[in-house]
């Protein structure tokens, strides 16, 4: 019964913190996007705030699509899906076990529903986020892995290879530039990531110890004539 | 005058030893000194009346100079003249609790102040946190201009220029940028957006793609 009441608190706290940043968002906007995207926005962000969800990137999405010229029609579209994956990311951050999530938990978990990385994904990371790894910065990792061009599946078992194996938040920030520096030197973005799998803490699992990605050439053995 | 006489004769002036006592070949000297010795008059000095007098006069003027001090002067002496003071300590309990939440209130303030931050103009979401400085570079040949604009500074085009480097076509800016992603892209000629070619990329919405940049407190991460 406590905890619960502690989370209803956190909820209501957030809640009522999301109702101050909504009122800003005329404020915001004025000057930056039309009257007509921020009217609707100015909704967009309300209802958001009534669910507790940030609002701070659907004004950023709004001014950001007012920057690049895109008629106004669009740019609420985009506010909308930006707001629907909010709330996905919320549920599925949720289900992760995190009753009250901070706003850059729900924004990480957004980014990697935009990367590409699922709901039950974005579950299964932040489950595995024990500290002292932050649920947030997981997921903001595994969106960038993602929009490297590694396949979700493999993005989410290179996470928890890591995680498991006991590495550091720090070196877990490491592998998007990692993945980078594989793909410099000619491999996939897949094949990047299951070396770095390897290295990690072994082949995936059911692979042999000695397994290497599909079109990548074992390494030779100097051992052996 | 004596300084150069021997040591013998100087024993023989003192009365430590007569004149037959002394080496025939110092006694002439030991002759000498005694003689200018003997001649040395040792009658009684008088002093004249007149000296007491003007001594006396002295000595009554200067007491009363002392007495006609100005009363800052008798203040100064008076602080300056040590004495024995004598202090009596009796603590009572409530001075003491007294004392006590005086320092835990001064304690209380002391911890709850804010923590200045290394930059301090940089202003994130949820509050103030540390800034990075980050190095964008775009490979843009035939540009007029060149900038850099994204959720770090409200999407505005003319907020971070690059400056070409030479005549290379490569244009660079270092920002400093609050910890945190940030999504980002390039302007060129202030209407064509490029997304950063080294760094990863994602849907903008709009049909686009946005750069990524990861930003911690040990420096930029992609």
């Amino acid at each position: 019964v406590k905890t619960i009441r502690i989370a209803l608190t956190l909820v209501l706290g957030a809640a009522l913190a999301g109702g101050l940043a909504a009122q800003d968002v005329p404020t915001r906007l004025d000057g930056r996007v039309s009257p007509e995207v921020r009217h609707a926005v100015q909704g967009i962000a309300a209802d958001a705030a009534a669910h507790g969800l940030p609002v701070d990137p659907l004004v950023q999405k709004a001014i950001e699509g007012a920057a690049k010229g895109v008629p106004g029609d669009r740019v609420i579209a985009a506010v909308r899906a930006l707001a629907g994956r909010l709330a996905e990311a919320m549920e599925a951050v949720r289900q992760g076990g995190v009753a009250a999530p901070s706003e850059e938990v729900v924004e990480g978990g957004a980014d990697a529903l935009n990367a590409g990385i699922s709901g039950r994904q974005v579950s299964d990371l932040v489950r595995v986020s024990q500290p002292p790894h932050d649920p947030a910065l997981t997921l903001r990792v595994a969106a960038t892995l993602a929009a490297l061009g590694v396949p979700a599946k493999q993005t989410l078992q290179l996470v928890q290879e890591m995680i498991s194996a006991g590495r550091s938040p720090s070196d877990l920030l490491g592998l998007p530039g990692q993945v980078q520096a594989g793909v410099a030197r000619g491999a996939t973005p897949a094949q990047a990531a299951a070396g770095l799998a390897r290295a990690a803490g072994g082949a995936p699992p059911g692979r042999l110890p000695d397994w290497v990605p599909p079109g990548q050439r074992k390494p030779r053995n100097p051992h052996k004539p | 005058m004596t300084a150069g006489y021997h040591l013998l004769v100087k024993r023989l002036l003192d009365g430590e030893l007569t004149l037959a006592e002394l080496p025939p070949e110092l006694r002439a000297e030991g002759e000498e000194a005694l003689g200018l010795v003997g001649a040395a008059d040792r009658a009684p000095v008088a002093l004249s009346p007149a000296l007491e007098e003007r001594v006396m006069a002295t000595v009554r003027r200067h007491a009363a100079s002392s007495q006609a001090a100005s009363l800052g002067n008798r203040a100064w002496r008076w602080l300056n003249t040590p004495r024995d003071v004598q202090v009596r300590l009796r603590v009572r309990p409530w001075t003491v609790w007294a004392g006590v939440l005086a320092a835990a209130a001064a304690l209380a303030l002391l911890l709850g102040r804010p923590t200045p931050q290394a930059v301090p103009g940089a202003q994130a979401r949820g509050g103030v946190r540390d800034s990075v400085l980050v190095r964008f570079v775009l490979y843009a040949p035939g540009a007029h201009r060149v900038a850099v604009a994204g959720t770090f500074n409200q999407w505005d085009r003319g907020a971070a220029p690059l400056v070409p480097a030479g005549r290379s076509g490569v244009w660079t800016t270092t920002l400093a940028l609050p910890v945190g992603q940030h999504q980002y892209a390039f302007v060129v000629d202030g209407a064509r957006w490029v997304a950063d070619p080294g760094a990863p990329a994602v849907d903008d919405g709009f049909g686009r793609r946005n750069s990524i940049v990861a930003v911690t407190a040990q420096g930029a991460r992609l």
